[in-house]
């Protein structure tokens, strides 16, 4: 008997495609679409979501197609208690969360991955475009994606050697483009559809307004604007209004462009600079992990990427206690936000990552 | 081989069934209203059709209208009576009925209409004397559902029907779960309108009937044409009563029996199950059920991955009802039974039909064991709700 396959779906082209390649290679292919927004899109004729109805039908009609069964799994509590909880809580705290790296960690390769066993699947995969490899010592690799304008690895450095095992990225080796060929060969009737850019639980960009709307006013933390030497440039209505290197919406007028340079959550106070203040030496990171946790600990070089659409840039990565770890960039490198991932590469490969604590000044 | 415990959604189709629907295929259907030999032989097969029916329910053929299934004869039923007591403000039902019931309702009670929802007892029963305490001189319609098809109940109507007839009240029952799997008779009932489906019979979906007695006045719902005794206008769906005619008649023919037999086999498949798996609950009474319905709180695992769990096995049962994404909602029966959130989520149906053998119910049996322990070492339900 084939392995039987978990096959997370979203109702795009990526995910159907690998759906259909696991299936030519002899899985036995069980298609399931999550269930995560705590409400169901009713957006007509927008599609930038990944949990409306359309969507699901998308998917249902490419598991039609294929010949393989499809359904609709309810993961809402589990998202809104383990994904939508951090993304606010992130938020009120001055930091800017990395949703889809905690859903990944949280939600695909952990809840779903329980789920998959439960419906007696070996594996769970995913449309990411990612590679894994498994070494002669049977240790599992996580790579960049032969796409590099596609690579996803950013999203997946959190993923052990356990989850790598039971984990298929079956796009890893193919490009975009090949993959549109492939849905068009295959009669997909989303080959052509577009991507979907937003987050899925807030289809209409308004980070704020969801933080307001999944809190209580006393957790909302108003202050002052300030520039590096603490002069007062303005006033705010919550920190959770703010990301570091924002430039719009401000609420102040000035003579050249002012970026948001740090965040405290604490006091409310947002500092903000000239572009190149923003450029720091490194950071801390926090709850850091290595996708081969037997690594030796130490001084390691690296590329260190600190945002998804950012390249790579060379750092030194000293682990330290308590997943914990300093990076520092060769050259002074881009803002480091706090909340977001910092990714550790060696060439292609993912050596792990981490959570952006705060930049290093020096 | 596949192994279908889902007959109340939708039984398979009767070989009765297919018989008459093929006849008539082959035949050519005809309209019923045209005045040619097509039309009157179309018209001969729709009489037909609707005298099986009317013996399904022991009424007369005069007081079945066929309609478009389970969903418009309960629509028609609630829009008929208040456009016949057009002074009257108030509907009286349970927390526990069918969708199509309870959803006009609350359209109703959005006019300003009084609805009273009586909520059961732990085991899924209506009171009698509850419902018929609330009817008085303002009510105009008491709707039940004779049997549940979520958990099976069969409701003890007590005075409800004599009491709503001295108050000028129009007494109607959802009988679309019930009928054919038990024996009934409209007037031991005392019900002035009757829901009948055909596609839990054995028939194609798309095909039910309301019972209207004789004496009673019900304003129409569909307006249009004099088809149904100018009381439901379009074309009749012929196909579709003919095939209900003949699930009916094979139904009724089977029904002491069947009963009985399936019964004993609801019964076996629960001591199988029951045996296997500490703590298994079966909701609803122990007695005073349809005999084919079984529906199982499955202890520390959630309901929606044994549903997938058991398809993927070969075994198919349902679960509260699906949303429009596909996804499953908590049954709203169970709820208002007093069950937690949690327990609704870990529930399944199982209903049993005419095809079920008793070889199937050992295997599901069997299977369900296997998956119920999978999915609890897996993917604990327990576990999951300590992480929220």
């Amino acid at each position: 008997m084939s392995a039987r396959v978990l096959v997370a779906m979203s109702g795009g082209v990526d995910s159907s495609v690998a759906a259909a390649l696991l299936r030519e290679a002899g899985y036995e292919v069980v298609g399931v679409a999550m269930r995560l927004a705590p409400e169901p899109g009713h957006s007509a004729g927008r599609r930038a979501t990944c949990c409306s109805h359309e969507d699901f039908e998308d998917a249902r009609r490419v598991a039609e197609r294929l010949d393989f069964p499809f359904y609709v799994v309810d993961l809402r509590e589990d998202f809104a208690a383990r994904v939508i909880g951090n993304f606010v809580s992130e938020y009120l705290a001055g930091r800017t969360p990395n949703p889809c790296v905690m859903c990944n960690r949280e939600i695909k390769f952990d809840r779903l991955w329980r789920r998959a066993r439960a419906l007696g699947a070996d594996f769970v995969a995913t449309g990411h475009y990612a590679q894994t490899e498994r070494d002669l010592g049977g240790r599992f690799h996580l790579l960049r994606a032969r796409d590099g304008t596609k690579d996803q690895s950013y999203f997946l450095f959190s993923l052990t050697q356990a989850e790598l095992a039971r984990t298929l990225f079956p796009l890893g080796a193919i490009t975009k483009a090949e993959v549109r060929v492939r849905a068009r060969q295959l009669g997909l009737a989303n080959a052509d559809k577009p991507e979907s850019q937003e987050i899925c639980f807030v289809p209409d960009g308004d980070y704020a307004g969801l933080v307001e709307r999944a809190t209580s006013r006393d957790r909302i933390r108003p202050g002052r604007i300030v520039d590096r030497a603490g002069t007062a440039l303005g006033a705010h209505r919550g920190v959770h209004h703010f990301t570091v290197g924002q430039r719009r919406g401000l609420g102040f007028a000035s003579s050249e462009p002012m970026y948001v340079r740090e965040i405290h959550g604490e006091t409310g106070t947002v500092v903000v600079g000239r572009r190149e203040e923003l450029y720091c030496a490194g950071l801390l990171a926090r709850d850091v992990s290595l996708v081969d946790a037997s690594r030796t600990v130490g001084r390691l070089e690296v590329e260190v990427k600190t945002r998804y659409r950012q390249n790579s840039v060379p750092a030194v990565l000293a682990l330290g206690a308590e997943r914990r770890a300093e990076v520092r960039f060769l050259t002074r490198g881009p803002a480091a936000t706090p909340g977001q991932a910092c990714v550790f590469y060696r060439g292609e490969e993912v050596l792990g990552g981490g959570f952006i604590e705060r930049a290093l000044e020096a | 081989m596949r192994i279908y415990l889902d007959h109340n959604s939708g039984s398979t189709l009767r070989p009765e069934a297919i018989a008459a629907l093929n006849a008539l295929l082959l035949e050519g259907e005809g309209n019923p209203a045209a005045v040619h030999r097509a039309g009157q032989r179309a018209r001969r097969a729709l009489e037909q059709a609707r005298s099986e029916v009317a013996a399904l329910v022991a009424a007369s053929p005069s007081e079945i209208i066929f309609t478009s299934g389970g969903t418009e004869s309960n629509n028609f039923a609630i829009a008929g009576a208040l456009g016949a007591l057009s002074t009257r403000r108030k509907v009286i039902t349970s927390a526990i009925e069918h969708s199509s019931i309870l959803a006009p309702l609350v359209n109703l009670e959005n006019r300003g209409f009084e609805v009273v929802r009586i909520a059961p007892d732990p085991e899924g029963r209506i009171s009698p004397e509850a419902i018929a305490g609330a009817i008085d001189e303002t009510t105009a319609l008491v709707t039940l559902g004779l049997a549940n098809g979520e958990v099976g109940t069969i409701q003890d109507l007590g005075e409800i029907a004599r009491r709503a007839a001295s108050a000028g009240a129009l007494f109607h029952l959802d009988a679309a779960q019930a009928a054919g799997r038990i024996p009934l008779e409209v007037d031991a009932l005392g019900c002035a309108l009757m829901t009948l489906s055909a596609h839990k019979l054995g028939a194609p979906a798309g095909s039910g009937a309301l019972f209207i007695r004789d004496d009673c006045q019900v304003a129409p719902m569909l307006l249009g044409g004099p088809q149904e005794n100018a009381r439901r206008a379009g074309t009749p769906n012929l196909l579709g009563a003919v095939a209900f005619g003949a699930a009916a008649q094979a139904a009724v023919r089977a029904l002491p029996l069947e009963a009985a037999r399936l019964g004993a086999l609801t019964q076996s498949l629960f001591s199988l199950l029951a045996a296997q798996i500490p703590g298994l609950v079966c909701n609803g009474p122990p007695k005073d059920r349809i005999p084919n319905t079984l529906n199982l709180t499955f202890p520390g695992v959630l309901g929606e991955s044994m549903l997938i769990a058991l398809d993927l096995e070969g075994i198919q049962v349902s679960m509260g009802s699906a949303c429009a994404a596909g996804a499953v909602e908590p049954s709203h029966v169970l709820l208002a039974m007093g069950r937690s959130a949690r327990e609704a989520r870990s529930s399944l149906r199982l209903s049993l039909g005419w095809n079920t053998t008793a070889q199937e119910v050992a295997r599901a049996a069997e299977t369900i064991i296997r998956v119920w322990r999978r999915v609890s070492e897996s993917e604990p339900a327990a576990a999951r709700e300590a992480l929220s």
